[in-house]
């Protein structure tokens, strides 16, 4: 016969270990239902045809969102290419001086950043850049999407270089290196897969953004290419079509809501997958 | 090579090179008694004294192995081996030196039938023989060559037995001899000594080659 | 009379206001093993790294007195060529990771952007890993990244590239103290036949090791050298009562 307090202590250990497992089923449930819904009603809408048209007026049926992909597409290498060096440098400087007093605030900039409300950094650059310049823009969308990408490719950086032994820089080092080429030619590319990840995950984090560029790609019903004209993007087809009261936007929108949870969940699978094949084995 | 077997390849030459001089001391020392040689044997006193000194440079050498490298296991042995074959060596030297300072102090040439009757030059060739021998069993690590010189060895040990005898029944026939018959007893002694450091020597590496410690052992254990 | 190659005289360093190499003052003959050994925060890696003035890249550091590489004061010299004259290999083997075998020993001239030939390059990475004893084994690998090797492998691989650049001076920290004792003796060996093109200077915990490679020892303690002499001397003879009693283990 065992004893009962011992049979109660495996119980409730055993229990235990059960809603842990419970638990971490449950959080993949929202995940596949959004999949699932997503994909059952977005994917009949999905043809060429969706891809190279751009929406018909309403009331006709068919029409694609070849102006949203190219916006999309646009704006986010736009952000990026602002985004990107200006991140890796600062993570770089984070990362080599640890203990400044600069270093210091950047971090706590950083992270204040990072908090910031995305409509907020929308309305910011709206009053920045939309009002001087007189009209919206691709490229204050942009601005306001690499101002969200900062935080994470600064971080991503940060820790990635953090992580690597110092004996590295002092193996460049003790060979003649100057300290520019020891980071760039040795810390960097040991790190390249990491602030690599960072980036990605940076992109697919702003690729749904939609706040920000209310106030400032604001929109447009045709293919554009001009970055100082108001573009279209998916988040934004998505809000404007789904909002709107006619059936075939609606079509429009749970296409493009597809298209775009395909991109992300790409992005992030890509992001796994390269990251484990170049990852400097140490 | 490790720089440990380095050197020990480098000691294991110096002790050869030492073990040859000795043994042409001896051989110089037989010749120089056969002919009466004194000018051989005064050269036999002058190279004892580099004898001696390679002596201290062995010794040197171990210490300095013994410093530097920590051997253990076969090295450990071979190095205490070769501190102890030094001392042995060194000592046979010494042996060669006594006899030809003997020769040196004898005035007329030993009797031939003093050196017949105690079968001293068979005894001295034996001797010489042994040191030989004993050299192979180090050069080539054989310890059965080094087994074999204990039963050479007695050898040795018949004639100095019966040498007492013979130098005193020789004593009696040629009473106007009675000096040059006592030198070479003495002669005769240290032959046989000659032999008691062979065995030393011999123990020595069979100690080294097979790890076992033959000192004190009766002989039918050795063998 | 062999040559002195390097040599300080009076030399100090610190951390801040930490004096941690005090007074230093030892010649360097060329083409000698030196051995520098001392119980740990002795200042005997410090010492080594003042010498090819890697000390002074950690913040605070600083140093004075004289440190010279034949006639020429290292610490008026440009620290990137007093770098590509004295080589250096850390305590844990730090290959680059991102570089194969074949890129990591050119990787002083080719990460520093100076142009070979292909055939130069080539003959470099075979030279440097033939003396580094490293090339029967890495020859048909040479494409694979650095970092697959063993440890043993992976040092005598540090050691390559820093030789690839044909330094003077070749400085050691503790270069076997994360290899198991195979390696060791193969680097150990590996010094010996790196004396007839190179003076190396060797930092070890391990005073056998000292006693096994080295010509000279110097003995550092509390910062200060207390003795510098033939190894031999020193490990049969030293003259002083703190290097005995810490060469017999009994320092208390």
């Amino acid at each position: 016969m065992m004893n009962p307090k011992l049979r109660y202590r495996l119980v409730k250990s055993k229990s235990v270990e059960w809603i842990i497992v419970l638990f971490a089923f449950l959080i993949t449930v929202p995940l596949i239902a959004i999949i699932f819904f997503v994909l059952k009603t977005g994917i009949s809408k999905i043809s060429w045809h969706f891809f190279t048209n751009i929406p018909k007026p309403v009331g006709e049926a068919g029409g694609g969102i070849a102006n949203a992909l190219v916006g999309s597409l646009l704006i986010v290498l736009v952000a990026a290419l602002i985004a990107v060096p200006i991140g890796i440098l600062c993570g770089i400087y984070l990362s080599e001086n640890k203990d400044s007093k600069l270093a210091s605030y950047s971090r706590l900039a950083v992270d204040v950043l990072q908090g910031t409300p995305s409509i907020v950094t929308g309305i910011v650059i709206y009053f920045w850049l939309v009002k001087p310049l007189g009209t919206f823009s691709a490229v204050s969308g942009s601005v306001a999407l690499a101002i969200m990408m900062l935080p994470i490719v600064i971080r991503s950086t940060e820790e990635t270089l953090k992580l690597l032994p110092s004996s590295l820089k002092e193996a460049g080092l003790a060979l003649g290196l100057p300290y520019h080429k020891v980071i760039l030619r040795v810390v960097v590319p040991c790190g390249f897969s990491g602030i690599l990840s960072g980036v990605m995950l940076s992109v697919a984090r702003i690729a749904g953004e939609t706040a920000p560029l209310l106030f400032t790609a604001f929109g447009n019903p045709y293919i554009s290419t001009n970055v100082l004209k108001p573009m279209q993007s998916l988040p934004l087809l998505i809000f404007n079509y789904a909002t709107s009261p006619y059936e075939e936007w609606h079509d429009l929108a749970w296409g493009a809501s597809l298209i775009l949870l395909i991109w992300v969940l790409l992005l992030n699978i890509t992001t796994k997958l390269i990251t484990r094949k170049w990852k400097v084995q140490l | 090579m490790s720089q440990l077997d380095h050197e020990i390849k480098l000691l294991k030459e110096e002790v050869i090179s030492m073990w040859k001089m000795v043994h042409s001391q001896l051989e110089k020392g037989l010749s120089a008694l056969l002919n009466n040689d004194k000018d051989l044997a005064r050269e036999i006193v002058m190279i004892e004294s580099r004898v001696n000194a390679e002596e201290l440079k062995i010794d040197r050498d171990c210490e300095d192995i013994f410093a530097l490298y920590c051997p253990v296991a076969v090295d450990l042995r071979f190095l205490l081996a070769v501190l102890k074959i030094n001392t042995n060596l060194e000592r046979t030297g010494d042996i060669a030196e006594g006899i030809a300072k003997m020769i040196i102090d004898t005035e007329k040439p030993f009797e031939s039938d003093l050196l017949d009757t105690t079968h001293v030059i068979e005894m001295y060739h034996e001797a010489t023989l042994i040191v030989q021998e004993i050299l192979t069993a180090f050069v080539n690590e054989d310890s059965a060559i080094a087994r074999s010189i204990f039963r050479r060895d007695e050898m040795l040990d018949n004639i100095n037995r019966k040498a007492n005898k013979m130098i005193a029944d020789y004593i009696n026939t040629h009473p106007e001899n009675v000096e040059q018959a006592l030198s070479l007893l003495s002669i005769i002694r240290r032959l046989e000594r000659v032999g008691d450091q062979a065995e030393n020597i011999a123990e020595e590496i069979i100690f080294y080659l097979e790890a076992k410690v033959l000192k004190h052992a009766k002989k039918k254990e050795i063998e | 009379m062999e040559s002195t190659i390097i040599s300080s005289k009076n030399f100090n360093a610190y951390f801040g206001a930490n004096h941690v190499v005090k007074n230093v003052s030892i010649e360097i003959p060329q083409n000698n093993i030196i051995a520098v050994m001392g119980p740990s925060g002795c200042g005997k890696t410090t010492y080594l790294r003042c010498i090819n003035r890697m000390h002074e890249l950690i913040p605070g550091a600083t140093t004075e007195g004289e440190m010279k590489l034949h006639k020429d004061n290292i610490y008026e010299m440009n620290p990137i060529l007093v770098r590509l004259r004295i080589g250096m290999v850390f305590q844990r083997p730090n290959p680059f990771p991102n570089l194969s075998i074949y890129d990591n020993v050119i990787a002083g001239y080719k990460l520093n952007g100076m142009k070979l030939q292909r055939a130069e390059r080539d003959n470099i990475v075979e030279g440097s890993l033939r003396k580094a004893a490293l090339w029967n084994e890495v020859k048909d690998t040479l494409h694979k990244k650095g970092t697959f090797l063993s440890g043993g492998q992976q040092q005598r691989l540090c050691i390559a590239r820093a030789i690839a650049m044909e330094p003077e001076v070749l400085l050691l920290d503790e270069p076997t103290s994360a290899l198991d004792p195979i390696s060791t003796a193969s680097v150990e060996e590996l010094l010996f036949d790196l004396k007839k093109n190179y003076t190396l200077v060797l930092v070890t915990h391990n005073m056998q090791q000292a006693a096994r490679v080295s010509d000279k020892t110097a003995f550092f303690y509390l910062g200060e050298l207390v003795e510098y002499d033939k190894t031999k001397e020193m490990f049969t003879n030293p003259k002083d009562n703190r290097t005995q009693s810490y060469i017999t283990g009994r320092f208390s």
